[in-house]
Formats: C-alpha cells, structure tokens, sequence
C-alpha cells in the first residue's frame, strides 16, 4: 500500500504498470507463440535463415493434419473420458466426507484432516510403482477406471480439504431449520447444503478436472496402448514418432489447453478463493 | 432415536402414501441418514477407497524397498533383502548426484519463484484500473500442463529455430543461437527458470489473498512514523504474510521434490547426469530399468527427505514467531 506525495504516487504507479506488464508479458508471451506456431506452414517455422515473427500465410492445416492423421482424436476421448470418472468418484465420494468433516464431530476428526493433507506428501513414484503393480495383477492397467483410480488418490484428498473449506463458510442454521421442518439429515444436505454451496463444488470440480486432464506421470506410466493413452502422453511420444513435429506439437497443445482456459475462465472467481483459502488453511 | 421422525405422521396421511414411501429409495435413505451410522456412512467411501489406492499402495511401496524386484531379471526372485538398496546407495555416485541436484533444484526454484511471486503480487495487488486483468493472465502458466509448457520453451530455446536465441543474438546478449539443453553448465539453470515460470503464479495468487487481508491501517500508522517504503515492507507487510508464506513453501516444495514431469519432458536428466533429480532417478530406475525395489527405496529417501524438511521448516518458523 502506497501512501505518501502526489509525486511518489505517481512515480509508484508508473513502477507498477512496469512490473504488471513485464509479468503479464512474461506469462503471455510464449503462450501467444505457441498459438502462432500452430498457424504457421512447416516452412515457416522450420526456416533456413532466421526465424519468423509474423508468419507469410496464417493456416490451420496443422490442426487439420493433427486432426485427420494422427491418433489425436482418440487421446482427446481418452482424456476426456478418464477427467470425467476422476471427477464423479471425487464428486461423490468427496463430497459426502468433506461435509461430514466440516459439520460433524466426531473422534478421529483432527487426525483424517491431518491424515488427507500428509498424502500431499507422498512422492508420485513411490505410488506409481506399487499401483502399477496392483493394478497389473487385478487387471486394471490400461483402462481409464484404473487411472482415474490412480488420480483420485492425490485428488480426493484436495477436493475434500477444498470442499470442506466452502461447507464451512455456509452456516449451518439452513439445515438446521430444514431438519426442524423434518427433513431428514441426508434431505438437508441435498436440498440445502448442495444448492448453495454450488458455486464452491463447481470451482472444486474444475480444479479437479483440470490436474486430470494435464496429468502426465501417471498416465506415462499406467498407460500403454494407443486406447487409453491420454493426450499428454500420447503428444509427448509424437515427439519421437515423427521427429520434432513443432507444427502438430503447437496445435496439440492449442487445443488440449483450451478447455482449461476456458473452464477456468468459467468460474475463475470462486477457484481462486478456494485455492487461496485451501492452501492456507491447510 | 425414533424410527419415524416424519411431521406427516399423525396427521392422518393416507396409508398408501405410507406404504409407497416405505418402497421409495430416497425416502429409505433420508429415513436410514437419521441413524446413527450417519457419519460413519458419509465417511465410509473416501476412507476405503484412498485406503486402497494411497494406504496400500504405500505399506507395499514401502515393503518393495527392502525386496529384490526387477522385471528385467526374473531369476532374482522377490525376495526380502533387508537394507540391501539403501546400503547400495551409500556408494552410488549418480544417487548423491540426485540428491545435490534436488537441494540445489529445489531451493533456487523456490527461491524465485517466491522472489517473482512477491514482485508481482505487490504490485497487482494495488486499486489501479487494468491491473485486475493481468491478475489473471499471470495466473496462466500456472494451469498449462508441463508437456505443452515443457515443449513450447523447448521450441522458443530451440539451438536453430528458437525465438529467445533470436531475440538475445539481436539484442546482442548472445553471439550465436545457443544449445541450452545441450550444454550441462546451461541445461540446469535453464531448466530451473522454465520451472519458475510454470510454479511462481501459485505465490502470485497466495500472496495476492495474503495482501489483502493486511488492514491499511497498520501502513498508515507506520508512514505517521516516519517509516519509509522498503521499511513498511520489511516491518508490516512480510510479517503479515508470514503465515501465508510458511504454507505455499512448504505445499510448493513437496510438489518441487515429488514431480519429474518438466525435467522428464525438457532433458530426461542429461545431458550426463547434469539435471538429474531423485524424483527422475526414481523414475528412470523403475520405469526404464524396471528395478522397482531399488526405485522404490529411492522414494523412500525422498519421502524422509520431505518429513524432515516440513518437520524442520515448521518448528523453525514458530520458533521464530514466538521471539
């Protein structure tokens, strides 16, 4: 907070229009490559002299090519469909725990909340190794159940802590006076409770949604044939496939990260806060 | 703990609807969620599941770790080896490579990230028109996935197409195009910028929420004082945001200890050994040498790592407080 002569003020404003825009240019910048890569013809990005800024033609055949000949589509279904069942197990599940850990007492409450914040703790690999293995013997390597298994085990843990934080904020006197009315304790939470805390479950859930669909290591390594392969993987191995494909690399990575955008976009207010007050309280 | 708490009970509801709610699913369940499993039922599924899919998979992470198992070699068997993986760690010259590597990668990452993420938010954090706006866009890279951002700084750092090798040639920083990831005295500091990039907008944003909550009053007071800028900073701003700044350090350097995925996607761990990482060596034992009991006890490392850091790091910072 600035205080202090009409000078100093406006010297600090224009310090911090500065910095505001070399971060803003900072963190734009190679995504605004990225997406003139994508619309660039091979010539133009492979060049012999120099590189291009503006490119000659502007084309979308990058993403025609991705689209038409590569197995892109399928990763795309493939993420999508294993986001999706990450985040109704976490929506389910997730949500019944957070609103018992957030309106109920009970013994053992102190420690899950403890407990659910310490798997943050636990190194990926150390995971990956054993899930691989398990789910070998019961036959869920290579399927979109066993991955999206596999990514709500740090998920779950982070949609509860979330979902916990938006129950808490929401009095409980509503329910309360639902129950006199007699509805029952589940009534309460569905009729009551879900309704208005609506706006904190849909930033949750985009939140969730997103680490799924950008997830990498876990996929690399629960994943190996081309039908349940999701996009990250399957771009990255584009890589060797076809030898440093920068065209179909920066359209792949155009599209896959416009739902992001958009979804965050969506309900950017309310993640935000959740995010914030999630970490912090945590 | 009456079996009927329905209020239409007594006043004469007619039987049918009775005996139709009686068949009603969602009646059952709202009737059953007043029992006294309530708490047990909404508890019930996360526990069971994350005890399948973390607990599990954790003892028996950690039981790996004192057994023989490599794909490659079937004939070793899995048999218990006690220690055996930990002791070989004591002299393998690539282990304590990764493990200098994760201090040094861990620590300047953060250290950036936590430097640009306090920048930034200071000045976002002021009332002028626009800056709302940017708030935003700086949130970015923080939701792109690291394969698409690992790629595109490649692309941008490329020794013959790259943009950045361009931009530094005609600025005249750099005499010719360089080979970033090629060259282990670059790789290294290259690759720890990108990470700053992908990880400060998560201080950004905590620091941002920080800011806010600190009352304007407190700086008022401290310029009546006489205090000057950088003395308001130092005495009531990083104060206040201490709490702040103990948490996101804490949650981001577990993430930076935990995740291979950008140093996995931009240089594999080379050139040499040069941006090798536990994490990543954890990986490339397990996932391309298939020695799972050897990966599986270099997770273990990290993992006692982590507990002594976030240990550590706490009682410091409250000891701290407390004075």
């Amino acid at each position: 907070m600035i205080v202090g002569s009409a000078r100093e003020r406006r010297l600090w404003n224009v310090a911090t229009y500065a910095i505001a825009g070399f971060f803003g240019l900072t963190a734009l910048g190679p995504i605004v490559w990225l997406v003139l890569t994508s619309l660039k013809t091979e010539a133009d990005i492979v060049t012999a002299q120099g590189v291009v800024y503006w490119p000659s033609t502007l084309t979308l055949a990058n993403y025609r090519e991705l689209w038409d000949q590569t197995d892109f589509p399928t990763l795309f279904r493939n993420s999508l469909s294993a986001t999706t069942l990450t985040v109704a197990i976490c929506l389910v599940v997730g949500t019944l725990a957070a609103y018992a850990l957030s309106r109920e007492a009970f013994r053992g409450r102190q420690p899950l909340l403890m407990g659910l914040l310490a798997i943050r703790m636990f190194p990926a690999v150390m995971q990956i190794i054993p899930l691989f293995i398990i789910m070998k013997a019961i036959g869920l390597l290579d399927t979109k159940l066993g991955l999206a298994l596999a990514y709500a085990s740090f998920l779950l843990p982070m949609f509860i802590w979330l979902m916990k934080g938006f129950f808490d904020d929401l009095p409980g006197e509503l329910e309360e006076a639902a129950r006199i009315d007699g509805c029952s304790r589940l009534g309460a939470l569905w009729r009551i409770a879900l309704p208005v805390a609506r706006n904190g479950i849909l930033a949750t859930t985009v939140l969730i949604a997103i680490s799924a669909w950008n997830e990498f290591l876990f996929a690399l390594m629960l994943t190996t044939g081309a039908d349940t392969r999701t996009w990250p993987v399957g771009l990255q191995l584009m890589i060797g496939d076809f030898q440093l494909p920068w065209g179909l690399l920066a359209a792949g990575g155009v599209i896959s990260i416009i739902p992001v955008v958009v979804l965050f976009a969506f309900v950017q207010g309310s993640m935000v806060r959740g995010l914030t007050e999630g970490a912090t309280k945590g | 703990m009456s079996a009927f708490q329905d209020s239409s009970q007594g006043q004469g509801m007619p039987r049918l609807a009775l005996i139709a709610d009686r068949y009603n699913p969602f009646y059952l369940l709202g009737h059953w969620s007043d029992g006294r499993f309530w708490v047990v039922a909404l508890l019930a599924p996360a526990v069971i599941l994350l005890a399948l899919i973390v607990l599990y998979p954790l003892f028996y992470g950690l039981s790996l770790s004192a057994h023989e198992m490599r794909l490659t070699r079937p004939e070793l068997g899995t048999g218990f080896v006690g220690p055996k993986h930990f002791v070989a760690m004591l002299s393998d010259d690539v282990f304590w490579l990764a493990v200098r590597n994760t201090f040094l990668w861990v620590g300047i990452a953060c250290v950036l990230e936590v430097g640009l993420g306090m920048i930034s938010a200071l000045a976002l954090n002021r009332a002028l028109p626009g800056l709302k706006v940017i708030a935003v866009l700086v949130l970015l890279p923080w939701f792109l996935p690291k394969v698409v951002a690992g790629n595109m700084w490649a692309l941008m750092l490329d020794p013959r197409l790259g943009v950045l090798n361009d931009i530094l040639v005609h600025l005249g920083i750099l005499a010719q195009y360089k080979a970033w990831f090629s060259d282990p005295a670059t790789a290294f500091g290259t690759a720890v910028v990108i990470e700053a990039w992908c990880g400060f907008p998560f201080f950004t944003l905590l620091f941002m929420a920080g800011l806010k909550g600190i009352p304007n009053e407190l700086y008022e007071a401290a310029s009546i004082d006489g205090a000057t800028p950088t003395q308001r900073f130092r005495f009531v701003t990083l104060p206040m945001l201490r709490n702040v700044m103990l948490v996101a350090v804490i949650l981001r350097v577990i993430s930076l200890v935990n995740s291979p995925d950008l140093l996995l996607i931009l240089t594999q761990g080379g050139p040499g050994h040069s941006t090798l990482v536990l994490s990543l060596y954890a990986f490339e034992t397990a996932y391309r040498g298939f020695d799972f009991g050897y990966g599986s006890a270099l997770a273990v490392v990290m993992l006692v790592i982590l507990m002594l850091f976030t240990f550590l790091y706490v009682r410091a910072s409250s000891v701290g407080r407390q004075a």
